[in-house]
């Protein structure tokens, strides 16, 4: 897998882990029920490991990491059955079907963000 | 929707080898029968999550959860380690079974959070602990999710 797509699939998980904590009342009221967590302090740390691993990327990645993640929310999404789960448009048949593309950083020729190939 | 319909035998292990929280995280995700890769990933979103405090409920039962884009679907699996390891769980005693949870960012089943609060449910009910104690096989795990019908 290449490292940068490895860094940018972390911080999407880490995005939606806060988004829910933030804006999913249910997801929150699980977390705090059962779990008894403290949801502000949750989103301070999960903001400051964002920051750290945005600036593990390359600053040409990171810029335009920013650029679609304020345009369009989630700038990773992956390719499920040669469907991009961005725009849900059909992603080229010889890049859809292998993980091994993985190793290479690729963007969705229709909306720009960033491919992940889902494993079977 | 009951739980049952979650788990398979592949997923479940009565005898966790871990002694430490990450070796029991990393046996868990084993259970799923991930690439390495994806693996490696789940294991740091999981081990962040339980850095924002323990998924260790209390009664011996942690239930490890994220949202992770390495998978395509709900996974779940069950362990059990017989000795029980220091979770850091609320009520601070040793934990014994472990239920994994991981489901895709955006799920269109929307299966997530109901299975979550089902799993929290299934570990209060009365006598769970002993229960899963005295489990010999993986059948009998899935029957006795059966039995309680949740």
């Amino acid at each position: 897998m290449h490292p940068e797509l490895e860094i940018l699939l972390q911080l999407q998980d880490l995005k939606a882990q806060r988004r829910e904590l933030e804006e999913d009342h249910a997801e929150r009221q699980v977390e705090v029920q059962e779990f008894n967590i403290d949801v502000a302090r949750a989103i301070e740390e999960l903001d400051r490991k964002i920051q750290e691993m945005e600036e593990q990327l390359s600053p040409a990645i990171r810029s335009r990491y920013r650029r679609i993640s304020e345009g369009r929310g989630r700038a990773v999404v992956p390719v499920i059955n040669g469907i991009c789960y961005g725009c849900f448009e059909s992603i080229p048949t010889a890049v859809a079907g292998d993980i091994r593309q993985n190793a290479t950083l690729r963007h969705c020729e229709h909306c720009g963000r960033f491919l992940y190939i889902l494993p079977g | 929707m009951q739980l049952r319909e979650f788990f398979n035998r592949e997923a479940i292990s009565l005898n966790l080898k871990g002694e430490t929280q990450d070796d029991i995280l990393k046996e868990l995700i084993g259970l799923l029968n991930l690439d390495e890769k994806s693996e490696g990933i789940l294991f740091k979103m999981l081990k962040r999550r339980e850095n924002l405090g323990s998924t260790g409920i209390g009664r011996g039962i942690a239930i490890p959860h994220c949202r992770s884009l390495v998978v395509n679907r709900l996974r779940v699996a069950f362990g059990r380690k017989p000795e029980g390891v220091d979770f850091k769980a609320i009520d601070g005693q040793p934990v014994y079974n472990f239920f994994l949870i991981v489901a895709p960012p955006l799920e269109v089943s929307n299966q997530y959070l109901p299975v979550l609060g089902k799993v929290a449910q299934f570990a209060k009910e009365p006598g769970i602990a002993e229960r899963l104690r005295e489990l010999k096989t993986p059948d009998e795990f899935l029957q006795l999710l059966e039995e309680k019908g949740i």
